[in-house]
């Protein structure tokens, strides 16, 4: 078991090295979500159509756009995995006597090492432009600490997604065709209650939806009444997605 | 003798239709280097990965020092090295920094750690570039980092497939220079795939022959190429007609198996053609029979393989062999 840790830890610190040599990918991804805050925010925000709670509408969808990079960061994660297995990296670290479930968990949680990088590039941005953010350093954390193990559910999703597409082309595919969905289908852009109700059904199985729900307390509102139901779901989905993804990964190298 | 491989029987069907190993029965001492020769598709990736525990056979038993590959599959992933036909090295970052990783992985403990990288790179002439992203390594540079991952745990038997695929000659050459250095210090065992055959037959102490799914022979060169009967020695005899009768003297030999004539050219089929051709020389000047021109013909491990598979190795191999290459070298 604490082999399995320090093995997870190891991952971490690969991604870490990964990154350090190649940062453009975090820059070039802050892009989107910047465009969305500069021009969808206030353009949106001046129609007065979406009811926010009292917070200015760029403010309310700064930590919606920031998570949606950062899922989809993670989703395209599962992407490496595809590759790995193209390449004989995969099969080495199968071959070492790290267990897998260890090498599933790590590269996953190794892909909210990047997506707290993202966000550390994205919010100095937002707060650039004026988001004013819950000035307190404790929920701060928490909210990069949402983000990282989130984050890792994702990437184990797809894991998951990857080792039934086999190839980069059919994956590629298949990650916008996910992440676009979640995001319009989650509270990111606009409140739960705005929705129809056979998506505002759907809304409550969205990881994405808690994810932006805890973030958007702890950094924007202030306000955690729902943080521990947030939480939870966020634990659940991600033992769900780690467990998954350990079992499919057998059909990722045969 | 203790054995570093046994294998009893092993069938691997997929997908319950293609039948990849039909049967295969093998052992491999300990300290030998083994070489599996067969054309792509013969079933040599299929068997090392079902070693290496990566994947599990459909029935029969491989056990790889004693141990199952199927039931103490972590026990077998401590004792062994593996380095898959295609590229296993992280590119992006640099191969110090690869082979730290593995380290870490193997859970080498901290003090060593440096001592072992460093020697690891040294052994394989990576010291000079170790900073560098492996990304603007060769291919041959890359192949010696990924046997410097496979060295850093000091394994007892490494599982190579196809370790030279893609590389030039030179580069070849010095990757196995440095496989054999490891194999002496460490005493390992080397299991490798290929499907040259020159490969097998200048690094390999023992080769098995593989050819769809079964070991079709096993031996040394020596040994395979001795078994197709033995070495032909080609004289080509000047101008005048030759004369049945004199070559009895040449019959009389004891190492001489058989003779044929064709018009000039006298073809004698000997054990061994170094070791007869003086004596044979030595009766045709007795006989006053001057020769122009003499040739060697040794059976190859083509031959072999034409013998004991029932085809050319070349022919099947080609093509996809071709295919396969340039898409290594792409990668790469």
């Amino acid at each position: 078991m604490l082999k399995a840790l320090k093995n997870m830890l190891v991952m971490i610190e690969l991604e870490m090295r990964r990154l350090w040599h190649d940062r453009t990918e975090i820059y070039s991804r802050a892009i989107q979500p910047i465009l969305w805050m500069t021009i969808y925010g206030p353009v949106m925000g001046s129609a007065r159509a979406i009811p926010t709670g009292g917070v200015p509408y760029t403010d309310f969808i700064t930590p919606g756009v920031m998570i949606q990079t950062t899922t989809f960061v993670s989703i395209l994660y599962g992407l490496t995995m595809v590759w790995e297995r193209d390449s004989g990296i995969l099969k080495k670290l199968l071959v070492t006597p790290a267990p897998r479930y260890s090498v599933v968990v790590g590269r996953s949680m190794a892909s909210g090492v990047r997506a707290i990088f993202q966000a550390l590039i994205i919010l100095p941005i937002a707060f650039a432009i004026g988001v004013r953010f819950v000035p307190n350093p404790t929920y701060f954390l928490l909210a990069l600490i949402v983000i990282f193990f989130a984050s890792g559910g994702f990437a184990a999703t797809s894991i998951l997604i990857a080792s039934f597409m086999k190839t980069r082309e059919r994956f590629m595919g298949i990650g916008q065709a996910i992440t676009m969905p979640l995001f319009f289908a989650s509270n990111a852009l606009y409140p739960l209650q705005m929705m129809p109700s056979i998506l505002r059904e759907f809304s409550a199985y969205n990881p994405l939806s808690y994810v932006v729900d805890a973030v958007r307390g702890l950094l924007i509102t202030g306000n955690l009444s729902s943080l521990l139901i947030d939480l939870v779901a966020i634990a659940i989905f991600n033992i769900t997605m780690f467990t998954l993804a350990s079992v499919s990964l057998r059909r990722i190298i045969e | 003798m203790d054995l570093a491989v046994q294998i009893n029987d092993l069938v691997k069907v997929y997908d319950g239709k293609v039948r990849a190993l039909d049967g295969v029965n093998l052992t491999v001492e300990t300290g030998k280097s083994f070489a599996l020769l067969g054309p792509n598709g013969a079933g040599k990736t299929t068997l090392m990965r079902i070693l290496t525990t990566q994947i599990k056979p459909t029935s029969g038993e491989a056990h790889v020092f004693g141990l199952n590959v199927v039931h103490e599959g972590s026990k077998v992933r401590e004792l062994i090295s593996y380095i898959p036909q295609e590229m296993s090295v992280w590119t992006d970052i640099s191969g110090y920094e690869n082979l730290l990783v593995y380290a870490k992985i193997f859970d080498i403990p901290h003090h060593e750690r440096e001592k072992l990288i460093h020697e690891a790179l040294e052994n394989m002439g990576l010291i000079g570039v170790k900073d560098d992203l492996v990304r603007t390594y060769s291919g041959g540079m890359i192949r010696r980092l990924e046997i410097a991952c496979a060295m850093l745990i000091k394994p007892r038997i490494m599982f190579l497939d196809e370790p030279t695929i893609g590389l030039d000659p030179a580069a070849r050459k010095a990757v196995w220079e440095r496989l054999n250095v490891f194999k002496k210090d460490y005493e390992v065992t080397i299991f490798f795939n290929t499907h040259y055959m020159d490969e097998a037959d200048l690094y390999a102490d023992e080769i098995a022959i593989i050819s769809q799914g079964k070991i079709v022979a096993r031996g040394t060169s020596e040994g395979l190429k001795h078994s197709l009967g033995g070495e032909l020695i080609t004289f080509t005899v000047e101008k005048i007609p030759i004369n049945a009768e004199n070559l009895g003297e040449i019959r009389k030999l004891h190492f001489v198996k058989d003779i044929s004539i064709e018009d000039t050219s006298i073809s004698i089929l000997v054990h061994n053609a170094e070791d007869s051709l003086p004596y044979i020389m030595d009766v045709l000047r007795n006989e006053r029979m001057p020769v122009s021109k003499v040739s060697i013909s040794k059976p190859t491990l083509d031959d072999v393989f034409l013998k004991y598979a029932g085809m050319r190795f070349e022919e099947k191999g080609r093509i996809s062999d071709v295919v396969h290459t340039r898409r290594m070298i792409r990668r790469g």
